[in-house]
């Protein structure tokens, strides 16, 4: 009967782990183009929104193709050096041991994304929607909103499912911000970052390398927003499996991952954007020493939240031009993934999560937005499928 | 207690992980062994059965072996994540905290500790130390819940027939307009 059950065992733990990962990427997704599908309308009138990101070009929809191209690059190259200056940065505070700086800096970041973000898009809605509630009871949620994510995202003892909640509705808020975007701009932006996320986590000089390294090393928690799948436990030893499984000293190939992103919505005038990338984390093998027991599972998959931050926005963004686009980004992205978990198994080391379906993503976009349309219009039109 | 104030202010990760790697391996080493007990009885008794699954949580484990200390084994663990959670000792305090700061004006926190201690509301005579902040939480909410709600849907339902003039002043998109509080993304 033991028998029976382990062969099962192995392929339920891992197709679980994986569907435990997916799943959130994809209700931010589908929160994120739903999202840009209510409150929609910004696409031509995009309001002089100057933020890090549009600091070098304000783009307008009179430029030429052209121009509009050479702004995205400067802007995304703008954006991409004060990421990455701000990721050294954490790296030397990590260095002289500021963790507790660090944490609080997590969790005010946390308490601006909720509160201000999250309170102006419920104001959105409430306009949309015509909604009448009044604003004692509006304050006194948002309030109780915003301080149960901060606790959510600065403790560790809360409930797992409130945790990973929390995180994805920061994960959608920030990718709802991200949209608002102009259009080059975040496409570019986009593939910039999958760059520089490439180089920053496999570059031995890269700073998030630098980051994990020292993590190791010194067997602490990077304080960094992560989303964290709920660890498997196997039914058939009940054993606890720890979930920072990186940290066991015993098995060198111990896969990290560590994901820090933080994007602080400081004033629009300043233009401030705070944003760190990170690496996808494998979970430990079989070969884990729990005293002496028998094992099973292994530890859980954490996910950086900057990865369903531009997931989300490559989404969002195909989500106002058409629901077609939005289907094929989806797949790709999910395609994506997958492909970069089955090289976490291969490699066994703190691979970028962006490149792979970023670059996917926007080949999957153009490709749609240039030929699939025309082709599906057409033989709709002709009453030839469809 | 000293352990939730801790968990509070992790200035320190080290430490807490340490402490909770100790923990959890007490945990699993007490659970074996009484896993490893009710084991042999229950295969004593029936000739071929296969092991049966312990459901997440335990809970089903001491209900299994009538021999077994069924109190302390029915609801082992206090919170709804099961192994993952806090063990009994930290509950108390965390409990408890949950409970006090929930008085400003802070309902979800109630709420959350309904949750995250659910398998305490569940059965009503285990965890004595932290069944009372948790029913507290409880009832805190569902008063808390009702008022207002019937303050809302007063709001709502009343409208300008019953407030006048105040209820466009009230009002949460006339608000936003008159401060502007979508301009400023």
């Amino acid at each position: 009967m033991d028998q029976s059950q382990r062969p099962k065992g192995i392929l339920h733990s891992l197709g679980e782990e994986i569907i435990r990962i997916i799943t959130p990427v994809s209700i931010c997704m589908f929160l994120v183009v739903i999202l840009v599908s209510i409150l929609d309308a910004d696409s031509s009138s995009s309001p002089s929104f100057t933020t890090i990101a549009t600091i070098a070009y304000d783009e307008t929809t009179s430029d030429t193709e052209w121009d509009k191209f050479k702004g995205a690059l400067l802007n995304s190259l703008v954006f991409v050096t004060v990421v990455t200056l701000v990721t050294f940065l954490l790296v030397l505070l990590f260095y002289f041991r500021c963790t507790g700086f660090l944490k609080y800096y997590m969790g005010f970041s946390a308490f601006l994304v909720l509160g201000f973000m999250g309170g102006e898009i419920a104001l959105f809605l409430i306009q949309v929607f015509n909604f009448a509630i009044d604003c004692f009871t509006y304050v006194l949620l948002l309030f109780n909103f915003t301080i149960v994510g901060v606790l959510a995202v600065f403790m560790s003892k809360i409930p797992i499912f409130l945790t990973q909640s929390y995180m994805v509705i920061i994960g959608v808020l920030t990718a709802y911000w991200f949209t608002m975007l102009p259009e080059w701009t975040t496409w570019v932006l986009l593939v910039a970052m999958a760059l520089y996320d490439l180089a920053a986590v496999l570059l031995p000089v890269g700073p998030l390398r630098l980051l994990v390294e020292l993590a190791i090393s010194r067997d602490e928690d990077i304080p960094a927003l992560v989303y964290e799948a709920r660890p498997i436990i196997d039914h058939g030893n009940t054993t606890i499996v720890q979930r920072r499984v990186w940290r066991e000293p015993v098995n060198p190939e111990s896969h990290i991952e560590s994901s820090q992103n933080e994007v602080s919505i400081a004033n629009v005038e300043q233009g401030q954007g705070d944003e760190l990338r990170a690496p996808l984390m494998e979970p430990l093998g079989e070969n884990m020493v729990l005293e002496g027991i028998g094992l099973g599972a292994s530890g859980a998959i954490k996910l950086g939240l900057g990865d369903f931050i531009f997931y989300s926005v490559l989404v969002g963004r195909a989500a106002m031009y058409d629901f077609m686009t939005v289907y094929a980004c989806y797949l790709a992205i999910i395609a994506g993934l997958g492909i970069t978990l089955i090289l976490l198994a291969l490699y066994q080391k703190a691979l970028p999560a962006l490149p792979v379906s970023v670059l996917l993503g926007v080949l999957f976009y153009v490709l749609t937005r240039v030929f699939l349309e025309e082709f599906i219009v057409q033989c709709s039109s002709n009453l030839l499928m469809f | 207690m000293s352990n939730s104030s801790t968990s509070f202010s992790s200035s320190v990760h080290g430490v807490e992980r340490e402490r909770e790697r100790e923990r959890e391996r007490e945990r699993e080493r007490e659970r074996m062994e009484r896993s490893s007990e009710e084991v042999t009885p229950s295969e004593a008794a029936v000739l071929i059965t296969p092991r049966t699954d312990p459901i997440r949580g335990d809970d089903r484990n001491g209900n299994l072996n009538p021999i077994s200390t069924a109190s302390s084994l029915r609801a082992e663990w206090p919170t709804i994540d099961g192994p993952l959670g806090l063990s009994e000792q930290d509950s108390v305090g965390y409990a408890r905290k949950f409970f006090g700061f929930g008085f400003i004006l802070l309902p979800m926190l109630w709420a959350v500790n309904c949750y995250y201690f659910w398998p305490v509301l569940r059965n009503s005579r285990s965890f004595p130390r932290i069944r009372p902040y948790v029913v507290g939480s409880a009832i805190g909410v569902t008063i808390f819940t009702a008022m207002l709600a019937s303050w809302a849907l007063t709001f709502t339902i009343g409208g300008e027939r019953l407030f006048g003039h105040t209820w466009d002043e009230l009002v949460m998109y006339n608000v936003a307009d008159r401060y502007g509080l979508t301009g400023w993304i």
